[in-house]
């Protein structure tokens, strides 16, 4: 095993050490600045507000009102209840809301693209790390090391995993940094209250910002399983990138289409976003979270055996 | 040299009846062979004969669709690791990845078998002349140089079984010679078996110990290349006064068909014991004789020969 260790160290340095990988990162660094400059020039200056307490108060009176009227729709009501006992929790502690952009809500509005475009990449790295080696002849110098082929797929399917968590770090560290460079280190001490029951309870932004960082990690997760299904199928690391590009971003408008059908719940994409659990609404009332997680696992495991097939059985013919 | 071997009889390398099929078409058909340690086999064979192919499936890159292939005893087929950690190969173009350097690529092979230490990758980019330029990205080396670095991935290891398909490709004369003493030294000294495909006949008759020709997948033959050479017959080339009177005189005297004729020369193909006889019969036709060379077939003949002159490059 401790060989398995060298062909992770060969994997990471063939990632890192491509052109296409350091432009990857500066794109990255670069959507976080741009979005850091973006928001700071477009927000209006904050005012001093010294009446907080009775705006909430009285916003709470309104919601309470609003939340009478839409008795029907639990979704909602759900929401004004949320948004109540945060209000009532703020007043009670003496926790004034933040004015506009704060370090951690840039740092919480940059997850939801920043995550996509990571995904991106890693279907890039998986795929390129996988087929390329067809294209480029490099394959056959690989797979005669007294070495199965299974521990270089896997190698390369672990390196992959790493680079994407490599990203999110540089995603949490480089946007925390513009955050507070934007809209002030002072930010960093914020209170993250979450909403846990019908109880309000303060908790740490760094767990929030990487459990939301997690959940969107499982459509990366499954996607890079699929591309390295596809690279690993076709032995051709432009089908594998695009068809899953393609996949991930069409993903919403394919569940749409086939919201109304009962068998969309099977459908990959019906489950890889596990916050329809937390935050949202399920898209089907029939749908939990164990079930979402079932679907997902056969997915997964199709999707590995079959690669794992093809990747380890077929003949090297580059 | 081919008493050691005999006496170990253990091969290297074997063969037993190997067959590849792609669809219905029978690319390898039943090959059977063995190599020893401490020799060079030449693999021979016009364009598309099955080389590649064959090694493909000695290394594990192809999986036989018949028979089964031993490296020092182990089968490639149920013990993989121990037979590859044998061997060290270039199959077809040595394709190193162009984006990291040299000594990268050598550090990348390095670490996929144990016992590589740095010293190790030094004295063998030292071995194949690369000292100089092993810094640089390979994007930037001329085939050669990749040849080279490909002949020094497979050295790492200190392999018992070399197998280099078309080694010299790209190389210069000075880098083909010092692969051809390096094999040479390989073999007698530390008793690898190599194997050399090439298309560079008059190369292979310097480089290799036995030849094995191959043709649209069958092998038509092992023999040492003495054997290989010398079994097509040997010609005697006379330098005489007059060509066309000894051309005479041997037809008329011995029954001796010339195989050519110029005013000086002629030649025979005639066995070696008949050599002296012919040479008396012509001094004593008041022939002149000023010079006799005995002229071996080259191996490219024999090669034309025995594969019938069809396809090769
Ligand atoms: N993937 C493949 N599918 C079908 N046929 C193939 C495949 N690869 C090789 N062949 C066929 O197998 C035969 C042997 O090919 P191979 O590459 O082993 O020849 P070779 O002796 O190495 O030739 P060369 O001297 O040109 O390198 C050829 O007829 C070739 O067309
Ligand atoms: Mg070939």
């Amino acid at each position: 095993m401790s060989n398995f260790f060298a062909l992770i160290q060969n994997e990471n340095m063939k990632i890192y050490r491509k052109n296409a990988t350091k432009v990857m990162l500066i794109i990255l660094l670069g959507m976080i600045l741009a979005a850091g400059l973006i928001i700071k020039l477009n927000q209006p200056a904050p005012k001093e507000n010294t009446q907080w307490k009775q705006s909430l108060v009285q916003q709470n009176k309104m919601y309470q009102q609003q939340m009478a009227q839409v008795k029907g729709s639990k979704q909602a009501v759900n929401y004004y209840k949320q948004t109540i006992a945060t209000n009532q929790y703020r007043i009670d502690h003496n926790l004034k809301p933040a004015q506009g952009m704060t370090l951690w809500s840039f740092v919480e509005s940059a997850a939801p693209n920043a995550a996509l475009l990571i995904s991106i990449f890693a279907i890039i790295v998986v795929s390129t790390s996988i087929a390329s080696e067809f294209d480029t002849g490099t394959i056959k110098l690989l797979l005669i090391r007294p070495i199965r082929r299974t521990e270089v797929l896997l190698s390369k399917y672990l390196s992959t995993l790493m680079f994407a968590v490599f990203c999110l770090i540089v995603l949490f560290v480089f946007s925390w940094l513009i955050g507070g460079i934007m809209f002030g280190f002072g930010g960093a001490a914020e209170a993250h209250l979450s909403y846990i029951n019908g109880k309000v309870y303060e908790t740490s932004w760094v767990l929030a910002i990487w459990k939301n960082y997690l959940l969107s990690c499982v459509s990366l997760f499954m996607m890079v399983t699929f591309a390295g299904l596809i690279a690993s199928a076709f032995r051709n690391s432009g089908l594998a990138i695009g068809l899953s590009i393609f996949l991930m971003m069409a993903s919403s408008i394919i569940i749409q289409l086939l919201g109304g059908y009962s068998w969309v719940k099977y459908v990959l994409f019906a489950n890889t976003d596990l916050t329809q659990y937390t935050t949202g609404t399920p898209l089907r009332s029939d749908m939990t979270l164990s079930f979402s997680l079932t679907v997902l696992a056969v997915y997964y495991v199709i999707f590995v055996i079959i690669g794992w097939l093809f990747y380890t059985k077929r003949d090297i013919k580059a | 040299m081919n008493s050691k071997v005999e006496a170990e009889k253990k091969p290297a390398v074997k063969l037993e009846h190997v067959t590849k099929k792609f669809g219905s078409k029978t690319v390898i058909d039943d090959l059977s062979f063995e190599i020893y340690g401490g020799e060079v086999f030449g693999f021979l064979g016009p364009n598309g004969a099955g080389k590649t192919t064959t090694i493909r499936m000695v290394v594990g890159l192809m999986r036989m669709t018949k028979g089964n292939i031993f490296i020092q005893g182990h089968s490639v087929k149920s013990e993989f690791k121990q037979a590859l950690r044998q061997v060290g190969a270039i199959v077809e173009n040595p394709e190193m990845y162009k984006f990291l350097t040299g000594y990268q690529n050598l550090i990348h092979y390095a670490r996929m078998i144990p016992g590589i230490d740095k010293k190790r990758i030094d004295e063998v980019v030292e071995l194949v002349d690369l000292k100089e330029r092993i810094n640089e990205k390979v994007k930037r080396y001329s085939l050669g140089m990749r040849q080279r670095l490909g002949l020094a991935q497979a050295l790492l290891h200190r392999p018992s079984v070399l197998i280099l398909d078309e080694p010299t490709n790209g190389l210069d004369p000075q880098g083909i010679r010092d692969l051809r003493n390096y094999l040479h030294d390989l073999t007698r000294k530390e008793g690898v078996a190599v194997i050399v495909s090439s298309h560079l006949l008059s190369e292979m008759q310097l480089m290799c110990d036995r030849i094995g020709i191959i043709q649209k997948g069958k092998l038509l033959g092992v023999e040492t290349v003495n054997e290989f050479v010398q079994e097509g017959g040997e010609k005697v080339r006379l330098t005489v006064d007059d060509g066309a009177m000894a051309a005479r005189v041997v037809k008329e005297k011995l029954a001796i068909e010339t195989e050519s004729i110029e005013p000086q020369a002629i030649e025979l193909a005639i066995d070696h014991e008949k050599i002296p006889v012919v040479i008396d019969t012509l001094v004593m036709s008041q022939v002149k004789i000023y010079g006799a060379v005995s002229v071996t077939k080259s191996l490219e003949d024999r090669f034309l020969e025995v594969t019938g002159g069809k396809g090769l490059v």
